[in-house]
């Protein structure tokens, strides 16, 4: 009974659902907060993602008279559960250090269903501006998907040789090494790190949800608490995403003193470089975005995958 | 081309013409009837090779004029061929449309706008007018009311 | 007050709809919205569909063909929400009174579909950014 509620209190409040909630309203902040200080303004204040969230609430829920209602409505709450479970899971590992072999696999599938949920709900809304937005969406999709595997792949290969056989695939055991600190590691950082840009719809790449070309396509039918629901979505999109790219990439978050500081640090160096990059380019169409991940990414990575290999089947750590 | 050289190659259509009249260095007038608007222009866009830059309907009190105005951007000159239709009741005149494709929309604007009836326009339908507003009323004529 | 006017007066978001301006409004709208206005500090955003806004900033005299559009998008904008008339023709069809193509200022078309709509005016032709601030952080601290 007793084991339930504590893990009813992981889920729902900490570190699940309500610090999650938090966190990713934060750090939305951050992200409106440095992109104003880089344009030479001052910008929203502190609790501004609160509020919109709040507000959104309170406004009434207008549904096409066409749309697919189920679907309509539940592709946000499916989106959130996805992004709940991931962000749950991620937490678990950090600070309670449990975790089972093939767990990345698992965040992987999870980390797919916020896209896929973006696709259904805006295809349900009976819209031509969320026509083109869902089918660019998928476009994209399918354009970045490969290249973080791919990126996953080499960081497996090289933790091959660290651990003892059966727990490349678990969190954990990933977790303790950084592997940045080699050429093939940071290939693969510096193109999931793109492909992390994509997935939570930031410029160059948010081209399924741009405000000025089609009316903010995909989400363009939702308003009210389904809107709020998506926006709470990308906000813990926010906490998860880079999170699981420090905790593959940058050696995880420690549990307590010095390791603990230090990994919120690498967290939010991970956030700055996502704003950065968002802050300074323009947006891409749906076919220069394409041949970006599946040309430059795909080759970098595959020379970054024959370099991993031969790093590991010789025993040379900095390949 | 320059100005002497204009006004020598004007007078090449100055049988078709009423009058030329010139108020200042850069702004000749060409005034002529309805009939022979359509070879002027002709005229002035090929064998001159001016630039069509717009076109204009003014509802004079006893007659409707066209304007055509063509741009000689070497020297700045605009050369305006003014066409009278002098019948009020159906005013009708030969479309340009045909080898300007640029003037469709303008010639579309001063059906809906002044009643004036382009021969061959290849597509002739409502412009700027509201949906609703009724056929054959014409807004900007001088006896248009409210 | 309620909860939900308070987080609306927090962070109004803003769509713009034109009907048969000359562009002017338009013009000073889009420049209240760069950052040396910066209205980011007051939760002001623009956003892309009439479905996710809780202001709308609606420029020019009402002609025939977009009365029925107007409706229309108001209708979409999920309530509460104020609409602000920015400028001149907005507000009574400035120098447009009486001309063939006018159907009415917005106030007269907003009010067919829903009575007690509510409404700000911002006069000007075109009104500077700092008097549209000033009109919304007004019609804000009524609500």
């Amino acid at each position: 009974m007793t084991e339930a509620l504590q893990n009813l209190f992981w889920i729902l409040i900490f570190p699940g659902f309500l610090f999650t909630i938090v966190l990713g309203l934060a750090a939305c902040w951050i992200v409106r907060k440095v992109s104003a200080l880089v344009q030479w303004r001052v910008g929203p204040p502190l609790f501004q993602p609160f509020y919109d969230v709040m507000k959104l609430m309170g406004k009434e829920t207008l549904i096409p008279q066409d749309a697919q209602r189920t679907v309509f409505i539940g592709a946000p709450l499916v989106g959130l559960a996805g992004v709940l479970l991931l962000s749950t899971m991620l937490w678990r590992i950090t600070l309670a250090e449990s975790d089972f072999v093939g767990d990345v696999i698992v965040a992987i599938y999870l980390m797919i269903l916020p896209s896929l949920a973006l696709i259904l709900g805006s295809s349900a809304s009976a819209n031509p501006h969320a026509t083109i937005g869902t089918s660019r969406e998928m476009k994209l999709v399918m354009g970045y998907e490969l290249p973080l595997v791919l990126a996953f792949v080499v960081v497996i290969i090289k933790t091959a040789s660290l651990v003892e056989p059966g727990r490349q695939l678990s969190l954990v055991a990933i977790a303790q090494n950084a592997p940045v600190l080699s050429i093939s590691g940071m290939l693969a950082f510096l193109a999931s790190l793109l492909c992390i840009q994509a997935k939570l719809g930031f410029v160059p790449f948010d081209i399924a949800e741009s405000e000025t070309e089609v009316a903010s396509g995909i989400i363009i039918e939702y308003s009210g608490p389904l809107l709020a629901i998506w926006k709470i979505m990308q906000a813990m999109m926010l906490v998860a995403l880079p999170l699981f790219l420090v905790m593959v990439f940058l050696g995880g978050i420690g549990r307590s003193g010095w390791s603990l500081v230090w990994g919120i640090g690498k967290y939010v160096l991970v956030l700055v470089l996502i704003i950065l990059i968002k802050n300074t380019n323009p947006r891409l169409r749906i076919d220069q975005a394409m041949k970006f991940f599946w040309v430059y990414c795909g080759i970098a990575l595959v020379a970054a995958i024959i370099l991993a290999s031969i790093g590991n089947y010789y025993g040379i750590n900095w390949l | 081309m320059k100005q002497e050289e204009l006004n020598n190659r004007l007078s090449e259509i100055r049988d078709k013409l009423i009058n030329i009249e010139q108020t200042m260095d850069s702004r000749i007038f060409l005034l002529c009837e309805a009939e022979h608007s359509f070879a002027v222009s002709k005229f002035l866009f090929e064998d001159l090779a001016l630039r069509f830059v717009i076109e204009t309907g003014i509802d004079s009190e006893d007659c409707f004029e066209i304007l055509y105005h063509f741009s000689n951007d070497e020297t700045g000159c605009v050369v305006t061929v003014k066409a009278f239709i002098r019948d009020r009741e159906n005013p009708s005149i030969e479309s340009i449309t045909p080898f300007i494709p640029a003037a469709e929309w303008i010639e579309r604007e001063i059906h809906d706008i002044l009643g004036i009836e382009f021969k061959n326009h290849p597509n002739m339908r409502r412009l700027i007018l509201a949906d609703d507003w009724p056929e054959g009323v014409y807004p900007l004529r001088k006896d248009f009311k409210k | 007050m309620s909860w939900k006017i308070w987080s609306l007066k927090k962070s109004v978001w803003v769509f713009h709809v034109n009907t048969g301006a000359c562009n002017n409004c338009d013009i000073e709208i889009v420049n209240l919205l760069t950052p040396k206005y910066d209205v980011e500090r007051f939760g002001i955003r623009l956003v892309g569909s009439p479905r996710h806004a809780d202001a709308l900033l609606v420029t020019g005299v009402v002609t025939a063909q977009a009365a029925g559009r107007l409706r229309e998008v108001y209708r979409q904008t999920s309530k509460p929400c104020v609409v602000f008339c920015v400028g001149a023709c907005a507000n009574h069809t400035g120098i447009f009174n009486g001309a063939y193509h006018v159907v009415g200022p917005v106030d007269k078309i907003i009010r067919e579909v829903d009575p007690k709509a509510i409404i700000a005016y911002v006069p000007g032709c075109p009104p500077k950014p700092e008097a549209m601030i000033s009109g919304v952080v007004k019609a804000l601290s009524v609500l």
